[in-house]
């Protein structure tokens, strides 16, 4: 029994000791950024490995407060790859001061660990409180950051409106308890058909969304995803748009399944949310300057890709948004990758600056290439696939029109993302710029990056099965 | 037919490999790279003719079928062949990849990347061609258009970049109607296939055919050039580097109105019953818009990118006449003008690479200067004005006659379009190659031996097929009348 237990809590218990681990290392007086470097990389590696091994792991624990499953390990697997990714390009920390470098490498830590709680959590106090576990490790992430005190205006924005989402949420939970008197989301699930045509009902379930809209920056509350994302350090930005999204999605998965589709309003609500994300993101996108910025704005539009498989309440629109999630992972990181090698002292990166990167760097322009055609949605990268398996599920629901809406918001998308293509590849690097120096780790990250791209775009059928076998578990 | 050699992975397969080896070589080894491509283009050609050679006529329908499942549950399979109206145009690509490949010999910037995207390219090119998975299809379309970006942006002339982008745009716009068409038609169908031909064969529902009609013919229509979508396509002409003309105007055009032919047409007959007046209609302001424009025009590059415009209106005229005749027609003039046009953009292109103009007023006299160069431009503009035994004659006068029959007034408005079309171009032939002789570009070299074959392949490639028409319209006949069947 307490084995098996203890293999339930495997990729939980691994963080609990890295972040055990690193808040040692961090009291020292002195420290060495390699050797907590060193640490930071093997212990996440290290978790990588306990979240695979208990990928089999099913269960439930804590008065079944906790359950565990394969919708769950897949996106705690997720999470672990996303974390020790952003680990990987955190050798050097230029945009963070050295003495907080171990407290960085902790909060990513607890943030992750919140992040694996929610995800299995399926009890709306447990759901709060992993929440604000992973959030208030982020509130201290955003403004460790060198610099001109851009970071604790960032820091701030994101502190007011995560801590304001996180109330909206909080009273959208005790709505959904007065009317089914029960925070166990077994029972809710239950109960809450019934109730959903009350407006009570419908309206605290939406406002229980709103926290992970909030994570997700879905419109409109989208608002502090553009200044977190360029205030906050590089790592950061990378952590908090990758790993936090797939959270997210984890979690509007879980909730909005409750309903089991019966609430048309509900659905209508999320179908506006999801148009209005495409297109203000995208369309908002297309005159940033600034490359986090536009990622940021671009992160907004694909919420609402996202949102389209999601709205459905399909098994294959739940399967879509989770392989989507996957594919989001990846690319996005390929894209924060180029921001964070290219952006050698840490500091912000305009499109203008990657000006003759064709030249200074081919690989990281190769890199930065493949990912923005994949978040484009060009076959025959994951991002095309991705969007393919969204599109299919929502005309499989019937909504052609949210389709043709996608397509057009991809053809818009095309526009900036060929801008910064075209920054890269057609301009020459202006005069005293050197090649950079990219490290052999760097070049084989890369080089995965780019065939697991290409190579989830082309074979997707495992991922895919893997997709539909996680979200069986939650109806 | 088992265990055949699987040809059709083959051809769609040697110039993917070729980019592979091509992204491995050393940026210095520009030789090697010139040679990879030779040598995968040139093996295309070979299994190409080789394969024209052994389609059984007689037995007519797909051939060389290749069917591997590649996602089952969603129904995706790696499912290729040719029939009567790919094959030609499958022939078309190998020659105009061929001669490209040979044409930008001597290109010096930035070689390795080049040939790397204009192989991923025509990978695209073939996959939409030999593909009958409407996924395989959609996905080999886009990999097919987005090269274009960097080839025009990084090589081309005239407002590069600005032409680059506009073409992009417009055809992944296109593509953003097709997309949500296969999704309609996928689960309209009930199949849960993306196969084209069983969807063909358990035909759809007529309003669902309506609808997907529309989506398709706007969708690769825009491709297609179809009028008024037709605005990217002059200005990227201009713009591309020589190479990427010829297999733009000469081969990716084609994949628009093949698009509209293989997915539109074959799975929506009823709906081309429906929107065929639209569709004539726009073709024919496509024929006769594209003429009067291209009176206007100064610069070379521009004059045969309209009279393309004017070129695939006839196509798609040919199309919208729903006959055996008409359609044979358009699928011939797709492969005619697609070897025309590229001999066009190939004389162009070494004009230009001399003389450093495309502007007509600029020149005069060139047949003294480069009688190679002039002789290749003639031979082009005389085809594309459809004089006899060149090979676009027979399918303009196919696309014509069919095209009176069933719509009067527009037959004679695009046989009107080509008399001025005819007029234009020999106006620029007399302006630019006759006339009085331009000192300034007195000294410029002609081509020399090795640059003249690849332009004498097309020429020779058009005579051949306009002695003997019936090379090609035996076999696309072949095709061509069982599908005219379906629109009654």
């Amino acid at each position: 029994m307490m084995a098996e237990q203890l293999y339930m809590f495997l990729p939980e218990s691994c963080y609990l000791l890295m972040a055990a681990a690193l808040f040692a290392l961090s009291l020292p007086r002195r420290q060495s950024h390699r050797r907590i470097y060193a640490w930071a990389l093997a212990l996440s590696l290290l978790g990588v490995a306990g979240a695979a091994a208990a990928l089999a792991a099913r269960g439930e624990m804590f008065f079944t407060a906790y359950r565990v499953d394969l919708f769950s390990q897949v996106f705690k697997l997720l999470l672990a790859v996303a974390t020790f990714l952003v680990i990987t390009i955190c050798g050097d920390l230029a945009g963070v001061e050295e003495r907080y470098h171990p407290e960085f490498f902790l909060f990513l830590t607890t943030c992750t660990l919140g992040m694996m709680l929610l995800i299995s959590a399926v009890e709306l106090m447990t759901i709060y409180l992993s929440l604000e576990l992973s959030s208030f490790s982020l509130y201290l992430l955003v403004p460790l950051r060198r610099g001109d005190n851009i970071d604790v205006e960032a820091g701030v924005k994101y502190l007011f409106i995560g801590v304001t989402a996180s109330c909206v949420m909080l009273f959208g939970m005790s709505y959904i308890f007065g009317a089914v008197h029960s925070t166990y989301l077994s029972e809710i699930m239950d109960k809450l058909p019934l109730w959903i045509h009350q407006p009570a009902a419908a309206v605290g379930l939406l406002l229980t969304l709103s926290g992970f809209f909030f994570k997700l920056a879905v419109f409109p509350f989208h608002f502090w995803a553009p200044d977190v994302y360029q205030g906050a350090a590089n790592q950061v930005t990378a952590y908090i748009a990758t790993a936090s999204k797939a959270a997210a999605v984890a979690l509007l998965i879980r909730l909005t399944s409750l309903t089991a589709g019966t609430s048309l309003y509900l659905i209508d609500v999320l179908m506006v949310l999801c148009v209005a994300s495409m297109f203000l993101g995208n369309l908002v996108a297309m005159v940033q300057s600034d490359l986090k910025r536009m990622l940021a704005y671009s992160s907004v539009a694909h919420a609402g890709y996202v949102m389209m498989g999601v709205l459905t309440m399909t098994r294959l629109g739940y399967a879509a948004s989770v392989f989507y999630a996957m594919a989001y992972l990846v690319m996005n990181f390929a894209a924060f990758m180029v921001v964070v090698k290219v952006a050698g002292e840490g500091q912000d990166l305009k499109i203008a600056d990657l000006a003759g990167l064709h030249r200074r760097a081919p690989l990281m322009a190769l890199t930065l290439m493949m990912a923005l055609f994949s978040l484009a949605g060009i076959p025959p990268t994951v991002g095309f696939t991705g969007k393919f398996m969204v599109f299919t599920a929502a005309m499989e629901d019937g909504r052609f029109w949210l389709v043709l809406v996608g397509m057009i918001n991809a053809t818009i998308s095309l526009y900036y993302y060929l801008m910064v293509i075209k920054a890269a590849y057609l301009a020459e690097p202006a005069d005293g710029q050197e090649p950079l120096a990219i490290s052999a780790s760097t070049r084989a990250l890369s080089y995965a990056l780019i065939a697991g791209m290409v190579y989830l775009g082309v074979f997707p059928q495992h991922f895919l099965g893997l997709a539909e076998n996680a979200v069986k578990n939650i109806f | 037919m088992d265990n055949q050699f699987p040809y059709l992975s083959a051809v769609l397969l040697t110039p993917a490999l070729g980019m592979l080896v091509i992204l491995f070589l050393p940026h210095r080894s520009t030789r090697a790279v010139r040679w990879v491509s030779l040598a995968s283009a040139g093996l295309c050609l070979g299994l190409t003719l080789r394969l024209y050679q052994i389609y059984d006529q007689g037995a007519a329908g797909l051939q060389f079928v290749e069917r591997v499942p590649w996602v089952e549950s969603l129904g995706i399979f790696w499912h290729l062949g040719v029939d009567g109206i790919s094959l030609p145009l499958v022939l078309l690509t190998s020659i105009v990849f061929f001669t490209g490949v040979w044409t930008m010999w001597e290109l010096s910037h930035r070689v390795k990347e080049f040939f790397a995207l204009m192989l991923l390219m025509i990978v695209g090119v073939y996959g939409v061609f030999l593909s009958l998975d409407l996924f395989f299809l959609f996905v080999w379309y886009d990999v097919s258009l987005f090269p274009m970006y960097p080839l025009i942006a990084i090589w081309g002339s005239t407002r590069k970049e600005y032409g680059a982008l506009k073409l992009t745009l417009y055809l992944l716009a296109g593509s953003a109607l097709v997309l949500p068409g296969i999704l309609y038609v996928y689960f309209q169908s009930g199949l849960f296939t993306f196969d084209l031909v069983q969807i063909a064969q358990a035909g759809l529902a007529p309003d669902v055919q309506y609808l997907g009609f529309f989506l398709f013919l706007f969708g690769f229509g825009v491709l297609a050039g179809l009028w008024p979508f037709h605005t990217w396509s002059p200005v990227g002409h201009v713009a591309a580097p020589t190479a990427v003309s010829m297999i733009h105007a000469g081969v990716l055009m084609k994949l628009g109105a093949y698009g509209v032919l293989r997915v539109g047409m074959y799975l929506c007959p009823q709906g081309l019953v429906e929107w065929s007046p639209l569709f004539a209609l726009l073709a024919t302001a496509g024929i006769v818009y594209g003429a009067l424009v291209g009176l206007a025009q100064t610069d070379l590059k521009y004059v045969i990118g309209y009279s393309s415009v004017s070129h695939m209106g006839l196509v798609s005229l040919g199309l919208a006449t729903m006959t055996a005749g008409g359609i044979s027609g358009s699928v011939f003039q797709m492969f005619a003008h697609g070897i025309m046009t590229a001999l066009f953009f190939s004389s162009v292109g070494h004009v230009y690479d001399r003389t450093h103009t495309k502007l007509i007023p600029e020149m005069g006299g060139m047949a003294k200067v480069m009688p190679r160069a002039s002789f290749f431009f003639i031979l082009a503009a005389l085809a594309g004005i459809g004089v006899p035994c060149l090979a676009s004659f027979w399918a303009e006068l196919l696309v014509f006659i069919n095209g009176y029959r069933a719509y009067p007034v527009l037959g004679v408005a695009a046989v009107l379009g080509l008399v001025v079309s005819a007029l234009f171009m020999l106006r620029v032939v007399q302006k630019t190659f006759y006339g009085e002789r331009n000192e300034r570009h007195g000294q410029a070299p002609d081509m020399t031996l090795a640059m003249t074959l690849p332009r004498a392949m097309l020429a020779a490639t058009i005579l051949l097929f306009g002695l003997a028409p019936r090379l090609a319209l035996d076999l696309i006949n072949t095709a061509t009348t069982p599908l005219a069947g379906m629109f009654r």
